[in-house]
């Protein structure tokens, strides 16, 4: 560590935190556990008195001195009776304030977890002068945990000569906020718990009208789709055949995607010119042609929305490739003599030849990839 | 008479400019012609005489034209627009590992947005404690990196799930390429507006036509995920994402969102129509895999191949191929002539780069015999190369994305080369 200035050391802390090492300290990760205090205590350049004391050089102080703060009498005498702030006693006082000094009035219930712990206790002792002379001195653990070793280098995938990667810890202040009207024109993601809804209905026979002006010329008068332009209704039944159909009916599994893709993205060529009400009534109107709804009358809102479900919903499963046989094992592959006999073709690509430049334009191969 | 000839010629040049020495030399060249020999050497070819263009001519520079055929290539039938397609990278005509920004094969939803990136923001919203814009010229003041990576599209090969129908590496394999690419660390974009404890997935939205999104793992977006400007050195191109892209390692193309306008922090995720109806694998039980976001260990031999057969007939032959893994590096690619009875372990060649293509060689004598070409990739975890019935025996032949079976080649004695499967 000696070969490095603090701000490095600083960032080896955060790498070997990524890599998964018990015990060391992610000054981000503290910076997000900082949150939770953050609306009473203020740590860094600037940095005043709010609701409870400011908390730079937090570490090594003694409990109840920030000048121009009006403790409780509790952490006063606290401090009068030798309580200075270390690493031990700070987790102690923030997994249980008032055990460790009844009366506190920081009226914060505690952290549970021990990674928040080591984390935001990490973060504060950054803004510490002495907990970072400490930690230049004493190759403890922690340091060491810092001093990334090659293969937890690798496996942060690093590219880098050096593990830290450019930027780690750095606050530059750049860019603005964001106004709240610049989000709301972006952010129309839909999620399947209706988050992100507009407020809006439609029904199915206003559904019908805008999908034949204006999906039916690609997606067929029923959703059948028109030459190779998605099929959006239909093929229930057919995930398991040889050509499974795989429409919002048979396939999809939410019908908030349905929603949030037609709103972004559709009419194909005219994105974003439908009203959030034709939306909904698209929507609803791909529900009638998918047989979850029936009635031509039925309208779909966002008050509804979330009472649908989408038949395929419980078939999506995760991701466990890694279980499969020929990865499971990981053993090493035959070199000689692997497989008996001399090999024997069972297929040509020229047999059904659809390479571009040979094949035939009717040609209409498995295994489109739209 | 060469000397004479030389010295007159630029004397003439000297003297009378251009066009005068060259039409002084051009009546020389009848007495050279008689020479024997190969005429590409008695003979002074013209790019030998006369001068060719300037430093004006060409000022961003583009291949030779005898490299025309070079080109990206689009499948038509795939896919139901050229507007919402794929092309395929020429893999057969590259050699190393870096491919050519003008080669990298496209894939987009919505055409090529055309932005100016003094109108290109990024935003970042959600959980986080201060939603943020940034512009390119503020992401450019963060610290960068470079880094190399494949990208492959998790339907590269997809079209082979029922059996050999393309032949082409460039068409069975070439929706992939690898490029050096300069970027700012995402997690240094998000800590700048700092990332709530529960935002623990990431949206990253495109501002092109079809406004692409996929739901990203927050642990993924702070591992080694970039945010990108540059590609080989140079801006990205517009159909690789102008003026930024994200880069994810190692995982499917798709989630590299291009023309990058937004990142929202959330605690679940989005079940976008990419993630859902489109990038999950169905089974042959009928159930469906999502979120299969690495890349498995894959290879294949681009020389020879269909597009590139044997022209030079039996002796020394140079087999060369591209191997990758979305694990991190590749350990050791294998290659056998027989159909998989034997293998041999091939020669890395160039940078061996984590979650870079690698470039392999296997030199051998060809003695003009038919050859069933099969190359197989281990990577540093230790996950080896499946083949495509082991595959299919395992998943059906639905699944559409995450084919990575070997790959078998026949060869002809003509040196002819067909995409075959074999028993």
């Amino acid at each position: 560590m000696s070969r490095f200035p603090k701000l490095v050391f600083l960032l080896g802390l955060s790498v070997a935190a990524g890599a998964g090492s018990a015990g060391a300290v992610d000054l981000a990760a503290g910076k997000k556990v900082f949150g939770k205090c953050a609306s009473c205590h203020a740590v860094g350049e600037d940095a005043k008195n709010k609701v409870g004391p400011e908390l730079n050089d937090l570490i090594g102080r003694t409990a109840g001195t920030v000048e121009g703060y009006k403790y409780s009498k509790a952490m006063i005498d606290a401090g009068a009776g030798g309580l200075v702030w270390d690493e031990a006693n700070l987790r102690a006082y923030l997994t249980k304030p008032r055990d460790l000094v009844k009366g506190t009035k920081m009226a914060f219930a505690g952290l549970k977890k021990e990674d928040e712990l080591s984390n935001i206790i990490g973060y504060l002792a950054s803004f510490s002068k002495k907990a970072a002379a400490v930690e230049k001195e004493e190759p403890d653990t922690k340091a060491a945990a810092a001093e990334p070793a090659p293969a937890a280098a690798d496996k942060a995938s690093s590219q880098a000569a050096s593990p830290p990667g450019a930027g780690d810890g750095l606050h530059l202040k750049l860019g603005r906020l964001a106004t709240e009207e610049e989000v709301a024109a972006w952010d129309i993601d839909i999620r399947p718990d209706g988050l992100g809804l507009p407020k809006g209905k439609g029904t199915v026979s206003h559904g019908m009208e805008i999908y034949d002006q204006n999906c039916a010329s690609c997606h067929g008068d029923f959703g059948e789709g028109v030459g190779r332009w998605p099929v959006l209704a239909g093929g229930q039944g057919t995930l398991r055949a040889d050509r499974p159909e795989k429409t919002i009916g048979s396939y999809w599994p939410y019908l908030s995607t349905v929603y949030d893709y037609v709103r972004r993205a559709m009419p194909f060529g005219n994105a974003r010119s439908l009203s959030d009400d034709d939306v909904y009534a698209l929507t609803a109107y791909l529900l009638y042609l998918n047989d979850v709804v029936t009635d031509e009358e039925f309208e779909l809102s966002d008050r509804n929305f979330t009472d649908i479900r989408l038949p395929n919903e419980a078939n999506f499963i995760e991701d466990d490739r890694t279980d499969e046989p020929f990865y499971a094992g990981k053993s090493e592959p035959c070199m000689t003599n692997c497989i008996p006999g001399k090999a024997t073709i069972k297929m040509h690509a020229a047999i059904l030849d659809v390479t571009p430049e040979n094949a035939d334009e009717d040609d209409q191969p498995a295994g489109g990839i739209d | 008479m060469n000397d004479r000839t030389t010295t007159a010629s630029r004397r003439a040049f000297l003297r009378n400019g251009l066009m005068g020495g060259a039409a002084f030399a051009a009546a020389a060249t009848t007495g050279s012609a008689r020479a024997a020999g190969d005429p590409a050497i008695t003979e002074v070819q013209d790019w030998n005489r006369y001068p060719g263009d300037g430093v004006d001519a060409r000022p961003y520079g583009s291949p030779s034209s005898f490299e025309a055929h070079v080109v990206r290539k689009n499948v038509p039938w795939l896919t139901s627009d050229a507007v919402s397609s794929v092309n395929f990278t020429p893999l057969h005509e590259l050699d190393g590992i870096i491919t050519p920004s003008g080669l990298c094969f496209e894939r987009h939803h919505g055409g090529i947005a055309e932005i100016d990136p003094a109108m290109h923001r990024l935003m970042i919203n959600g959980m986080v404690d201060k939603p943020l814009v940034f512009s390119m010229a503020d992401l450019k003041r963060f610290p960068r990196e470079n880094r190399v990576y494949f990208l492959e599209c998790a339907a590269n090969s997809g079209m082979e799930w029922r059996g050999a129908q393309l032949n082409g590496c460039q068409y069975t394999h070439g929706m992939i390429h690898c490029v050096m690419y300069t970027g700012v660390p995402l997690k240094t974009i998000l800590a700048e507006a700092g990332v709530k404890p529960e935002g623990k997935w990431l949206l990253a939205e495109g501002a092109d036509a079809s406004a692409m999104t996929r739901s990203i793992p927050m642990d993924k977006a702070l591992d080694d995920c970039l945010v990108a400007f540059a590609m080989n050195g140079e801006a990205l191109r517009p159909e690789q994402g102008y003026p930024l892209r994200l880069v994810v390692p190692g995982w499917e193309g798709n989630m590299w969102v291009k023309w990058l306008r937004r990142l929202e922090v959330g605690d679940q995720p989005w079940q976008q129509r990419e993630e859902t109806s489109k990038y999950t694998d169905l089974l042959a039980s009928g159930k469906a895999r999502r979120f299969t976001f690495l890349m498995d260990v894959k290879s294949v031999i681009t020389n020879p191949s269909p597009q590139a057969p044997i022209s030079h007939g039996k002796g020394p032959l140079v087999v060369s191929g591209l191997a990758w893994s979305g694990n991190g590096r590749i350990k050791r690619v294998d290659v056998t002539t027989d159909g998989g009875r034997n293998w041999h372990a091939a020669r890395i060649d160039g940078p061996s780069l984590p979650k870079a293509l690698h470039r392999f060689y296997y030199e051998f004598d060809w003695d003009g015999s038919e050859l069933f070409l099969q190359s197989r990739a281990i990577d540093e975890q230790g996950f080896v190369q499946p083949t495509k019935d082991e595959l299919r025996s395992a998943r059906g032949s639905n699944s559409i994305y995450h084919n990575n079976g070997i790959q078998t080649w026949f060869v002809n004695k003509d040196g002819g080369i067909e995409n075959v499967e074999i028993s």
